[in-house]
Parts: structure tokens; sequence; C-alpha cells
């Protein structure tokens, strides 16, 4: 099982976090090659003014306020359940110690982790929130025709590294050195499976805001 | 005379013999009950029985490509007297840096103790065997490591490796290294036990001989062939800094108010949650400490590799391969020439593909071209 680890760290880690590099890169530039229409109307409003409101309301202000825009009206629990798990998501990654030590390695550089006892609140937020955005999923008519495999695989690739994490921090399973290869293998899977499915939205998520604010405030309208 | 009374008069006798104090023996004979898992009453009273009483199994003790790390770190502890009691005044028929005899003598003396006790002895290998290049980086008396390590290993009743090297190749066995090391199991195949460790705990040594004497067969084994008596948890299992890291508090330098206050290590490198070992229960110096206690990370010394398994403060998450700035770039640029190559093409291909698909008939006839 070293060994499995060891590969799982090691040269395995590398070619997926190559892979993941090499193919986010792909699809974001196979976006921005697209190029958009020129608009040739004179502005109403300042472009760049927009992309930056629209970008700071949706990771500040929207995610925050349920009451704005009637958001947690439409589906509180789509709301809430993705809100926590996107959060979660979010300091889990960046913030958890053992992860801190991984942004190290990768950027030669850390920051202060958040004390594991709250990471572990939030990593069991994460894998409540994963379940029941996945009961909706099954259960709710209009999502489930959407749906597809791949729909229920991402929430099942994003569950594997945080279960096996809450599972490794309270050496539920033993051998630990076993549950932390599998973490490993989950982790070097899903920066292979992000890239070709529809978890890239993460990255896209950062482009298409600003692009549609800025588009908004050409309007003089409000993003 | 009964039964109880034999057994007092045989360790009555066993310690006049041995010149040991009555208090001092029955407390090395707790400590080998403890490590072997035994209750501290009925336990040190086996313990005592099989001592007193059952013959010692003469030891064979090779050095391979090895520092003598492991062995000093028997003979400098306090378990020497302990070991003298298993081993019968440490009764090592052969053992390079302790045996009077040398040269040809020595080699003499192993032959002499695998032909008299044929079936009997206990080989213990200290070092990694190094079968590279026909074995020409370790030879004993002249002869290739593999050969005397094989010969020797035919006729014993028990191989025991001690010390990281033996049991996974350690230093001589890392990358790059120019004489690859393996493990012993490498060459004589499983069966083999190992006391891992760089060094291993003396009391691991020790324990494992006292259960080959107590119960007459070798310890139950983990997966990596280590007594489960000794290397059952991991060090982070029993830390005495464990709570820091159940509550979040780290030591983030070497010097600063964390590590002052004996903050968790976990921040500079500590191996703790996968090293299996039994440091933070039967420690060094005789009890006193062990690493962690001392201010300094768990270097992961009982694991197969640990010298290729990452920097020793790197931490025990962080990758064992990351790609540099100068690869990422590259991926990042091949990944966006890539992405954008395949639609500019698409669009010129398009382009082409169309300019042919709509002729220029239906175009009208330029009044100033002139025909041929």
């Amino acid at each position: 099982m070293n060994d499995v680890l060891a590969f799982a760290r090691g040269p395995l880690f590398y070619g997926c976090l190559i892979f993941f590099l090499v193919a986010m890169a792909f699809r974001l530039f196979r976006v921005l090659a697209l190029r958009w229409q020129v608009d040739r109307a004179k502005p109403k409003g300042n472009a760049a003014e927009g992309a930056v409101v629209s970008f700071l309301k949706a990771l500040l202000i929207f995610p925050f306020f349920p009451g704005l825009k009637g958001l947690s009206q439409r589906s509180a629990l789509v709301f809430f359940a993705g809100g926590i798990f996107h959060l979660s998501l979010f300091l889990v990654i960046f913030f958890t110690a053992a992860h801190t030590l991984v942004w190290q390695s990768l950027l030669g550089f850390r920051w202060d982790p958040i004390p594991t006892p709250i990471i572990d609140g939030f990593t069991a937020a994460t894998i409540l929130a994963l379940i029941v955005l996945a009961i909706n999923r099954a259960t709710n008519p209009v999502l489930r025709l959407l749906s597809g495999p791949s729909s229920y695989l991402n929430l099942l690739f994003v569950l594997i590294p945080f279960l096996t994490g809450f599972i490794m921090y309270h050496r539920l399973i033993q051998p630990y050195i076993a549950v932390y290869a599998i973490h490993m293998l989950a982790v070097d899977w899903l920066l292979v499976w992000i890239p070709l499915s529809r978890i890239a939205h993460f990255m896209f998520y950062f482009f298409s805001r600003p692009a549609h604010g800025a588009e908004f405030a050409r309007r003089n309208a409000v993003p | 005379m009964s039964g109880e009374e034999k057994i007092e008069s045989a360790l009555r006798e066993f310690l006049e013999r041995k010149r040991i104090n009555r208090r001092d023996f029955l407390k090395g004979c707790g400590i080998l009950a403890m490590v072997l898992g035994l209750s501290q009453v009925d336990g040190a009273a086996k313990v005592a029985l099989a001592l007193a009483t059952k013959p010692r199994p003469p030891v064979i003790w090779l050095s391979l490509q090895d520092c003598t790390g492991c062995t000093e770190s028997l003979t400098r502890s306090q378990s020497p007297q302990l070991l003298n009691l298993i081993l019968s005044d440490l009764s090592l028929d052969y053992h390079e840096t302790l045996q009077a005899a040398a040269g040809a003598g020595a080699e003499e003396s192993r032959l002499a103790t695998m032909r008299d006790y044929a079936g009997k002895y206990v080989l213990v290998v200290e070092g990694s065997p190094t079968p590279q290049d026909g074995g020409v980086y370790c030879a004993l008396g002249g002869r290739s490591n593999i050969d005397v390590l094989k010969e020797t290993a035919a006729s014993a009743a028990a191989v025991v490796a001690v010390g990281n090297c033996a049991c996974f190749g350690g230093i001589p066995g890392a990358r790059q290294s120019p004489s690859g090391g393996v493990g012993v199991r490498d060459i004589l195949g499983s069966g083999v036990v190992h006391i891992a460790g760089c060094p291993p705990i003396a009391e691991a040594i020790t324990a494992t001989f006292a259960h080959l004497l107590v119960f007459d067969r070798l310890p139950e084994l983990d997966g990596l062939g280590r007594p489960l008596e000794t290397y059952r948890n991991t060090i982070h299992d029993r830390c005495v800094r464990r709570t820091f890291y159940d509550s979040g508090q780290y030591a983030k330098n070497f010097d600063d108010q964390g590590a002052k206050q004996g903050y968790c290590l976990y921040l500079l490198g500590c191996k703790g949650p996968t090293t299996y070992n039994a440091c933070p229960t039967l420690r060094w110096n005789g009890g006193v400490s062990y690493p962690i206690q001392s201010g300094h990370p768990c270097l992961g010394c009982s694991e197969p590799h640990f010298w290729d398994g990452g920097g020793f403060y790197a931490g025990q998450s962080a990758p064992l391969a990351s790609p540099s700035g100068v690869i990422t770039a590259v991926a990042i640029a091949a990944g966006a020439a890539l992405g954008a190559g395949a639609i500019l093409t698409g669009r010129a291909k398009n382009h082409t593909t169309s300019s042919h698909a709509a002729p220029p008939t239906s175009d009208p006839p330029n009044p100033e071209e002139k025909t041929p």
C-alpha cells in the first residue's frame, strides 16, 4: 500500500496535474478563440466597471444575501445546499492544514490554516450537502430530465476525496495509509475528470461573470 | 518440591548465576511483558520463567551495507541488560562489531555456529544486501554479501532484519544510490521479520527475541513484516502532541511561540500520521523522550523508502513530485495553443470550404472585366 500511496502522491499526481493544466487551458482558449461579436453601438455605460461590479456581486453579495433577487425563494434547497457546498469546498481545499502543505509544495509559499476542528465541520457540511444535492437531483422531475450519468458522477467524484479526508482525520478506518492512498487516487482522478466535465465551470465562472457584466454595463443595465 | 517452588528455585539460581538484582530482573520482565502485550503480573511471570529456564538461541549478526547505528542503538540503550538476559550474555556467535575474532577466525566462527546449531540459530541482518553488479559492493571475507546471506539463512531457525536498510534498502537503496541496496526479503523471500527504524528502538529488537523465547514462535507481523506488538499504531495515534493536532494548534516555525508551547509539528513536516512505530510509548534513552517530544518532527524512519518520501520538512501531505514553474507554463501554453489552434484551424477550414462550396456563378458579372 505504501507503494500505491507513493505512486499516487508522486508520478501519478504529477501526470494528472499536467493533464489538468493542459486540458483546462485547452478548454479556456478554445472558448476565448471563438471571439465575441464586436458591438458597434455607442456604449451607454462603462463596460470595465460593469465587469468588476458583476464579478464582485457574484462572489461576495449574491451568495451571502439569500433574499436578493429572490434566489433563495426559487429553490431554497439548491441555494443553501449548493452555497454551503461551494463555501466549504473553497475553505477545505485552501485552508486545511494538510492542504496548505500541498500549496506550499506547488507554489513555494503557504498561508495559515484554519483550525482543524472548524475545517472538520465544513467537511461534514460538504458531505451532507453533496448527498442532499444528489437526492434532489434524483427526485426533482425537472432536474431528473436534465441529468445524465455524468451529473451524478460529478457529485460522486467530488464526494470521494471529502469522505476519505474525513475518515483520515477521524481515523475511522485502518490502516490510515490505505485510506490516504484512496484519497490521493481520488484526487488524481478528479484532476483528470474536471476538465472533461461540467466541474470546469469553476474556471469559466470567473470569465463569464465579468463578460456578462461588461455587456450589460454597455447597455446601461445593472448586471 | 511443588511446581511453584521449582520455578522459584530456578529463578533464584538463574539470578545468582547472572548476578542480577531481583528487582531489576522483574522490572525488565515487566517491560518485556508490556511490549509483548501481556498483562503486567502474569506476563512478567511468564517472561521471567522463560528467561530462567529456557535455553537461549545462538545468534549470527550479519552486517551488510550499514552504519552500525542499529548495533549502537542496542548497545548504548538501557536494554543490553535485557538483551543479555534473552541472548545469554549476548551469545552472539558472530557479530562483526562486537566479536573478538577477526579475519578468517571470524568467518570460521560463523561456519562453526551454522554447523553446530543448524536449524536452531537466529540470523540477524543489519544493513542492506546489494545484488548490484554481482554483489561486489559489499563483501564478507572476500565473498559476495548475497552468497554469505543466502548461505547463512539456509539453516537458520529465523531471520530478523534489523533497521530500515535491512528491511527496505534504507539509504543504500535510496534513489541514485550506486550500490542499489534492497531489503532482505528481496533476497530471501517473505518470512523475514522486520524490526524497522533508523535505528529501531532497542526494546523493539529485544521484544522480538523475547517473543521467540517465551512463545517459541515468531510474533504476529503486519503487512510489511513488522511485529504488531511494536508497530501496531502510528506515531500520531499515541503522540504527546496529538491534542494540539486535534485542536488545530500548530508550530509554524522551529522557534516560534507555537514551538515553545509544544504545539503539533505537522506543518513542519511531521510524518507521524503515516509512520507505524512505538516511539511515543517505548521512547528512547530509557523511556526519556522521543523526537517529537524533543521538538523535532517524525521523519518516518520505520517506513519503506523514507529517504525518498519527500523532504523531511516538506510535510506528510505534500506531493512527492510536482511540476516546476517552467513546466507549468509550458503545459498551460501548450493547452492554450491547442485550444486556440483547434478553433482557428476549424474556422480557416470552414472559410476554405465555404469559398469552394459557393462558386462565383451567382455573382453578377463584372462589366469591367475583360474576357480574353
